[in-house]
């Protein structure tokens, strides 16, 4: 476990950082195609409003009557009544009258403690040396996404450069949705849509439409067990992209709503150096098993009155607004990890099952919204045997956490937030704990109260802040116990953001 | 026979009545698009209340028309024919701020009436879709006009007197001459914005 050096553990969750804030996202597209403003979907972009989540749930139209909205008409691809040939025809289409891109770039200041560097013990330069201040360049993404009629819809979203540079940059998600495909089976509206490609996994709180500057930690969390005496190296977390396919059913702004999907199996848990081999290139996963994830949720709609609890959008008496509701789900996610280590014999394949299971809450008052989610994790572990001709198994390595967060929005310009992040990991406590911290100005500790405030300068530039803190650390202790050196990694992000 | 008699005393009568009123007309430019001209209040003059009730619908995300030009005192409804809910309010009426009003969201198919009783522009707005506005130019007389697209105008039935006429237009100050009627009157303005 050589490579877990303090720099490449800060490098990774500052890539983390960016890949985990880089995938879908608002989309100006559809603000020119229906000629409307952003506000109509979000409430602070990129979050959803309760229109917003029926505008996804129907494949990017609106609920009804979707053509008396679209101020661009579609191009068709042939004139409806082919349909009446079809199979002896191409079954007509459309696809948007614009091209349907957006496009997003954003920018931060980051401000760090002095203390910070305290880490670094005695003065020594052994681990990174963070900067006070700080100016990043950020993502520029391009996001295209619509629907092509006989309700398919498409997203692709591609970071064109991150951090200023093109390296990094990579798909965020890229599918087809076949929503409603359970009518072919005369199943209820709604119940069955079919989604394959890459995507984020259907999360209680989507990661790609969060609102926060730093993501949420719990989905950033890879496993890696404690050195020396687990060999867990799995960096699957929750919140990365996954390929397979994903089907859905129910709504996600009244009543249930529930998702499976099947995926490629997590094989970057292979390291590239020794003792580890890299998994064979040009395959996303190198076994037919795959992994599989799966969510359900219910929300209940608190309105009084029931006309307006079974709308869209709940009917304030200044406007249509969210329901007053509660939202509860569970989910889960089944893999295997694929470690090849070098055995006597040759090289041996350790295919460490794990999983993660939670539950979630969401509470909604007109623009105040309380959410969190709590997630145990579990990976077995697999030792090589004495012999090392093969595994044992050993301690497994687990871990816990989740968050809490509050987001209230004062003015329709104006978002505050609050929000608690924990994870509680004993294999990273231990790595830790003889070496030198789990250190990030953008992940850190784990452990954490951020409060944040953003600004929409317009429906579509937004300024936005937030102050993560954390509690006080240190790496060496006196033989009393107190702390020598001791630091906060607290940090102040600043965000400059618009989407076009 | 009875009846062509009766014709025409018709339009004797008709001619007698527009002889004593004219027209103003002319055109607004500066701006672009539709404007709204009207004739300002006369002192010690009423008028009948007006019995026309103007429809605006909300289709497709939009008010429509965009701009209405009433009479003091009209009842304008609002319908909603989109399948989405929409609310209707505005801020202030002639820049009053305490003319501020919002009459909430109805569904689909429904309409809801307000009886505009203080002169000027009503700006109107939804607050969930912030880019739906419309006008409501409430004129003090029975005498406005609504331009064409390129400006011109033209208010009849004016009876003859001296008037301030006043042009408003989306987003531009507004403009008043004074406009002698004899017939016909001519007013053309100038707006900026
Ligand atoms: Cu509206």
């Amino acid at each position: 476990m050589r490579f877990r050096g303090p720099l490449f553990v800060f490098s990774l969750l500052l890539l983390t950082f960016f890949f985990a804030t880089a995938s879908s996202f608002a989309i100006p597209a559809f603000s020119r195609q229906y000629g409307t403003s952003c506000t109509t979907c979000h409430v602070d972009y990129p979050k959803l409003n309760d229109f917003g989540k029926a505008f996804k749930d129907a494949g990017f139209k609106f609920p009804k009557d979707d053509e008396s909205f679209l101020k661009v008409p579609p191009v068709m691809l042939g004139a409806p009544a082919q349909k009446e040939l079809w199979p002896h025809t191409v079954f007509p289409g459309t696809i948007p009258g614009l091209p349907p891109i957006g496009l997003r770039y954003n920018q931060f200041f980051q401000y760090t403690p002095a203390s910070a560097n305290n880490y670094n013990p005695g003065g020594s330069t052994a681990g990174p040396n963070v900067p006070r201040t700080d100016f990043e360049s950020g993502l520029f993404s391009i996001f295209m996404a619509g629907n092509f009629g006989s309700d398919i819809a498409f997203w692709v979203d591609d970071d064109l450069s991150v951090s200023g540079a093109n390296s990094n940059g990579g798909l965020g998600d890229g599918y087809l949705k076949f929503v409603n495909i359970g009518r072919v089976f005369k199943l209820p509206t709604d119940s069955l849509s079919l989604r394959v490609g890459q995507f984020e996994l259907d999360l209680p709180f989507s990661q790609a439409r969060s609102i926060n500057i730093s993501p949420w930690d719990i989905y950033t969390q890879a496993n890696i067990g404690f050195s020396g005496s687990q060999n867990v190296n799995n960096v699957f977390a929750l919140g990365d992209a996954a390929q397979g396919f994903e089907i859905s059913g129910g709504h996600q702004y009244a009543g249930y709503h529930y998702s499976l999907a099947i995926v490629n199996q997590n094989t970057s848990g292979t390291s590239s150096g020794a003792p580890n081999v890299s998994s064979p290139g040009g395959f996303f996963s190198d076994s037919n098993y795959k992994d599989i994830y799966g969510r359900f949720s219910y929300r209940f709609n608190l309105e009084k009155d029931s006309a307006s609890r079974h709308e869209v959008q709940a009917a304030g008496a200044t406007g249509p607004r969210d329901h007053t509701s509660l939202a509860l789900g569970t989910f889960f996610f089944k893999g295997r990890s694929v470690q090849r280590i070098d055995g006597d014999t040759g090289v041996l394949t350790a295919r460490e099952p794990f999983y993660r299971f939670g539950g979630d809450f969401s509470f909604n008052y007109r623009t105040f919204n309380l959410f969190g989610l709590y997630m145990y994790g579990h990976d077995d572990d697999l030792l090589l045997n004495s012999g090392a001709t093969g595994f044992t198994p050993g301690p497994a390595a687990k871990f816990n956490g989740g968050f809490l967060e509050a987001d209230y929005l004062a003015l329709p310009w104006v978002m505050t937030i609050l929000r608690y992040d924990r994870v509680q990991s004993s294999a990273d406590f231990l790595s830790q704990s003889g070496g030198v911290n789990y250190f990030s100005p953008v992940g850190s500790t784990r452990n954490r109260v951020t409060p944040g405030v953003q600004f929409l300068i317009h429906a579509n530039i937004k300024a936005a802040f937030e102050y993560a803190i954390r509690p006080q650390q240190a790496l060496v202790y006196d033989s009393n116990g107190k702390a020598l050196n001791a630091f906060r990694t607290n940090t102040a992000t600043g965000m400059l953001e618009f989407v076009y | 026979m009875k009846r062509t008699w009766i014709m025409v005393v018709a339009v004797v009568a008709m001619l007698s009545f527009t002889a004593s009123a004219g027209t103003i007309s002319g055109k607004v430019s500066g701006v672009t698009g539709e404007s709204v001209v009207y004739v300002e209040a006369v002192a010690g003059k009423t008028f009948p209340a007006p019995t026309e009730k103007p429809v605006i619908d909300q289709k497709g995300l939009m008010f429509t028309p965009h701009i209405v030009a009433v009479e003091q005192g009209t009842t304008v409804e609002f319908l909603n024919s989109d399948k989405v809910a929409h609310n209707v309010f505005w801020p202030s009426v002639g820049g009053n701020k305490k003319f501020s009003k919002n009459l909430g969201t109805w569904p689909q198919g429904e309409k809801r009436a307000f009886k505009f009783d203080n002169p000027g522009a009503v700006p109107l707005l939804c607050n969930v879709h912030p880019e739906m506005g419309g006008y409501i130019v409430v004129s003090p007389t029975p005498y406005f006009a609504v331009t064409d697209k390129s400006g011109n105008y033209k208010i009849e039935n004016v009876p003859d007197g001296s008037y301030s006429v006043t042009a408003w237009h989306e987003g531009a100050k507004n403009s008043s001459k004074p406009v002698t009627v004899a017939g016909e009157g001519k007013a053309d303005f100038t707006l900026t914005k």
